[in-house]
């Protein structure tokens, strides 16, 4: 068989959805500015109405991720080998505890993994807010823009740096 | 001649309500790094809510309680007001900050 069924919800977690969140966190980072309306000026109601999809969608994609990571793939990842087993292929984290060499990918890279997603998530959903509250004003509001802006940067760089991690941590360690 | 613009919204809304949402992922961030630090310390352990995710889901369950918990209060105090967007701004990025230390297993090494 090409792909496992653990192979496959790790694919899932982290390029469909944590992708896929990275990639709306920036193209909402980037419609933010590129759609910025002059101070007080009356916005198409198209483009509001695609930038506050587009926050929601983001948040509830980034969800999607922390919630399957932490009680679909984490599970799998952390399960404890039997005694006695000639070959730690099929449990991630014994595998990378087994060697210094790759110790820290754990003790860091999955540490940071389990919490910072959270974290992202909150902030994410804190710009979705923000954006269907305002949704016919934030386009044309230096000051909205900059909380929603605000919000939605530092949630991009915490997912980037998460996923970073994350294709660490599966190029040596992959759920098979 | 349809209305291309989306109009519906009061000319001046008060700001509290959006702060609220702001701050309130502040706390709740900042409560995830309080619970993952208070972890490491020996200080509180949040119980396994869900075995094969350990003690994680109780970290996050409890970080995520305590977002919309703030999140209530605050919208209830705030939403027919102006905030200060400054200085809540300042507080917001201050708890994050803090949170992402918090997390930061090369900072429990400190503890």
């Amino acid at each position: 068989m090409l792909f496992s069924d653990r192979s496959l919800w790790t694919m899932l977690h982290g390029l469909v959805l944590s992708g896929g969140a990275l990639v709306l966190l920036v193209t909402a980072l980037f419609s933010l500015r590129a759609m910025a309306a002059p101070q007080g000026a009356t916005v198409p109601a198209r483009q509001s109405t695609a930038f506050t999809w587009l926050t929601v969608a983001t948040a509830a994609l980034l969800w999607a991720a922390v919630l399957g990571g932490t009680y679909i793939v984490f599970p799998m990842y952390r399960a404890t080998p039997p005694d006695g087993i000639a070959s730690l292929a099929a449990y991630p984290r014994a595998l990378l505890m087994s060697s210094p060499d790759t110790r820290w990918l754990h003790a860091f890279g999955m540490e940071v993994k389990e919490h910072v997603p959270w974290i992202a998530a909150m902030l994410a959903t804190a710009a979705a807010f923000v954006a269907r509250r305002h949704r016919t004003t934030l386009l044309a509001d230096a000051s909205l823009r900059q909380i929603t802006g605000s919000l939605l940067g530092i949630s991009a760089v915490l997912v980037a740096f998460v996923a970073l991690l994350g294709t660490f941590v599966n190029k040596v360690a992959p759920l098979w | 001649m349809p209305d291309d613009s989306a109009g519906t919204e009061p000319a001046v809304t008060p700001n509290g309500a959006t702060l609220a949402a702001v701050l309130a992922a502040g706390i709740g961030a900042f409560a995830m790094g309080f619970f993952v630090i208070a972890n490491e310390a020996g200080i509180y352990a949040a119980p396994s809510l869900y075995g094969p995710t350990g003690g994680l889901s109780g970290r996050s369950t409890f970080a995520v309680i305590v977002w919309l918990v703030a999140w209530g209060v605050l919208n209830a105090r705030w939403r027919n007001r102006d905030v200060a967007v400054g200085r809540t701004l300042t507080w917001t990025f201050v708890l994050v900050g803090l949170s992402v230390v918090m997390t930061f297993p090369p900072v429990w090494a400190l503890l």
